[in-house]
């Protein structure tokens, strides 16, 4: 048991769990903790334990990755909703956008690479009309809508003596309307916030 | 006689599996270190896993079946993978 | 023996070492792939080298199903990428 290759290996399971410590994107931790299990499996295995190793391997590497691969993927989301000919619009011909607004192809693009800088993903969800989108989210079943008219009609006359905004992102989530507030810097997005209604309902 | 044999295809596998192995830290793409890493890391492995049975051939089912998933495990395994990042990885660059 | 088994863990440290320095997912899913397998060698090598046959048909175990996480978070990733 005395043999100085066990040492050495067992000085492999700290430093991948550190390893693991340092990963910001979630998946890119996902694959180190992989790693994490099969260097765990072999020190158990070395020191005896085989039943403890077998365990980690199955468990810990195959159900819990694929597990938290999951949850990740179904958490990590941002929900945007869209106007449905808005969007079909826009999927037809890209370059047909009128001049002084910008297309809602560019919008996505914009929003994606935001998306991708905070590690989350896009999900585009079109609603036939208006009222259908601004019930979608206060019926939180969006994170975000985006519109090219304003949801609030008495919003929509006060600023339309000035250069209107052509596109108008409402957001129900804080954390969200604040990422998106530093890094949206396009002058024709007005961005606004709105507070969820029933603030009693815990989640 | 055997002894020698089996120590000489132990190190063999380890070689084989730096040589595998050491294309990986280069800046090359996927593909090209999926060629290197599977071909050579599993005839290393698989060189390595003769070597054992070499010494113990009392235990042979066990290093027989070890042997034989390598082999199949990590072909399928090299071809999800390449299938897996060349489609996915098309619209990310 | 022991010296060959010290040479596997610098192999294996390779791998880790890339895992950790590339950003890139598909590298790190090679290395991950390479990593495992090289665990699972090498708990054989022990299993030998101790004459223990209960680690070796844990290693054996872990060789054959260890794979299938795998190839299962490959498609994963891929599914997240297409959007």
């Amino acid at each position: 048991m005395n043999d100085s290759y066990v040492y050495i290996i067992v000085a492999l399971l700290p430093l991948v769990a550190f390893m693991l410590m340092l990963q910001a994107n979630p998946y890119n931790a996902l694959v180190i903790r992989g790693i994490l299990g099969a260097v765990a499996a072999l020190v158990y295995a070395v020191l005896g334990a085989a039943d403890v190793a077998l365990t980690e391997a199955l468990v810990g590497t195959m159900l819990a990755i694929t597990l938290y691969a999951v949850a990740v993927r179904s958490s990590l989301v941002i929900r945007l909703g869209v106007l449905k000919d808005d969007w079909l619009e826009a999927e037809s011909d890209p370059d047909a956008a009128p001049v002084d607004r910008p297309s809602l192809t560019q919008l996505i693009t914009h929003f994606r690479t935001i998306a991708r800088r905070y590690h989350l993903r896009l999900e585009l969800i079109p609603y036939p009309d208006l009222q259908s989108l601004n019930q979608g989210l206060t019926e939180k079943e969006v994170h975000v809508t985006c519109s090219p008219r304003s949801p609030q009609p008495e919003h929509n006359s006060k600023t339309d003596e000035e250069k209107s905004p052509s596109y108008y992102t409402v957001t129900r989530i804080r954390r969200l309307y604040d990422i998106l507030q530093t890094e949206l810097s396009s002058p024709t997005i007005c961005l606004t916030y709105v507070a969820p209604p029933d603030t009693g309902e815990k989640h | 006689m055997i002894h020698l044999l089996s120590n000489f295809c132990i190190g063999l596998g380890i070689v084989f599996w730096f040589w595998g192995t050491f294309p990986l830290l280069g800046k090359r793409s996927v593909l090209f270190k999926l060629h290197s890493l599977s071909v050579a890391d599993t005839l290393g492995s698989m060189s390595i896993i003769f070597g054992l049975l070499l010494k113990i051939p009392s235990e042979w089912s066990l290093l027989v079946l070890a042997l034989i998933s390598l082999a199949i495990w990590n072909t399928v395994l090299g071809y999800v993978l390449a299938y897996c990042s060349s489609s996915g990885g098309r619209d990310e660059r | 023996m022991n010296l060959m088994l010290i040479a596997m863990i610098l192999a294996l440290l390779i791998p880790i070492y890339e895992a950790w320095q590339d950003e890139d997912i598909w590298q790190k899913m090679l290395a991950f792939a390479s990593a495992a397998t090289k665990t699972s060698v090498m708990i054989l090598v022990v299993s030998v080298l101790r004459d223990d046959w209960m680690i070796g048909v844990v290693g054996v175990i872990i060789l054959s199903v260890g794979n299938a996480g795998l190839m299962l978070l490959a498609h994963l990733i891929k599914r997240m990428s297409e959007q």
